[in-house]
């Protein structure tokens, strides 16, 4: 890995967890349990698109880890690992099915992917299916965050197309 | 390459087919009085909220030092207290016959009736 990619991978990464660090001190905007803006995936989406998928996963694995570390507990790191990993792996083909134009779609099936990687975790981890009432309530807010998250990062690569 | 219009009404048909879908389980009730508290997937008590007479609260503490205090009431149950840093849990209010449960994500907390399909399973 050469020094300007390793660089730009670590700025990358330090503003995703910048953003994941400051929405968690802010209060949930609805009282349905799993739902947040998702802030930090205006990174991954951007990254994916701009520097290809591998980056991606590297951005997205460090803020996971770190991110847990920094602003949450071991419950919502293995959430957000769970969500995270199936958010990328349904976002993958999606670099090539779309135009630039088209981003914000990316982060509306990106954030719903998450909310069900992170909704098999909790059941998995909570021992009961109680939690699945959510999964519609989740996706349905997921659609609407997506869609805020994907039209940030879609702006930022329009804007950011010189450099960074 | 799927149109722009496509992917629009492709999704607009999600969404809304998932608006009615919430309409319906958050409004969802359950026969149940049977309260069950879990952390972690561990079933710490069992509460009959019919059978309350009085009000009374407990703490739930997590093993990495997470506190969540949970009050009864007749007929119902709410986290009143938590130091976890969302307070969704908080914010749910009372449990009484939903059959959405009361979730504390953060330290692993789910307060739930018991569905009739569980009732079964426990006479049997």
């Amino acid at each position: 890995m050469d020094t300007k990619r390793l660089t730009r991978l670590a700025l990358l990464t330090a503003a995703a967890l910048i953003l994941f660090t400051v929405e968690a001190q802010l209060p949930p905007p609805v009282p349905i349990p799993g739902v947040k803006l998702g802030l930090a995936n205006i990174v991954t989406v951007y990254v994916l698109f701009r520097y290809g998928a591998r980056d991606a996963l590297l951005v997205l694995l460090t803020r996971v880890l770190l991110g847990g570390m920094f602003a949450g507990s071991a419950v919502t790191l293995l959430f957000s690992l769970g969500g995270g990993l199936l958010c990328w792996l349904v976002t993958l083909p999606l670099r090539k099915l779309l135009t630039e134009k088209q981003l914000w779609v990316c982060g509306v099936l990106g954030a719903m992917a998450h909310d069900l990687g992170q909704m098999a975790v909790c059941v998995a981890v909570y021992g009961t299916a109680a939690v699945l009432v959510y999964l519609p309530a989740l996706l349905l807010a997921g659609m609407a965050t997506g869609l805020f998250t994907g039209l940030a990062a879609q702006g930022l690569l329009m804007k950011a197309r010189g450099g960074f | 390459m799927l149109k722009t219009r496509t992917w629009i009404i492709l999704l607009a048909a999600a969404a809304i087919l998932l608006a009615a879908a919430t309409c319906y389980t958050l409004s969802a009730r359950r026969e149940s009085a049977v309260a069950q508290v879990v952390l972690d997937g561990v079933v710490l008590r069992e509460i009959d909220l019919s059978r309350v007479a009085e009000a009374y609260s407990f703490t739930v503490e997590t093993p990495d030092g997470g506190r969540n205090v949970v009050s009864v009431e007749p007929g119902r149950i709410r986290v009143s207290d938590a130091d976890c840093p969302d307070q969704t849990c908080v914010r749910q209010g009372w449990l009484s016959d939903q059959a959405s449960p009361i979730v504390c994500a953060p330290h692993g907390l789910v307060i739930s009736l018991k569905g009739a399909a569980d009732a079964d399973a426990a006479t049997r």
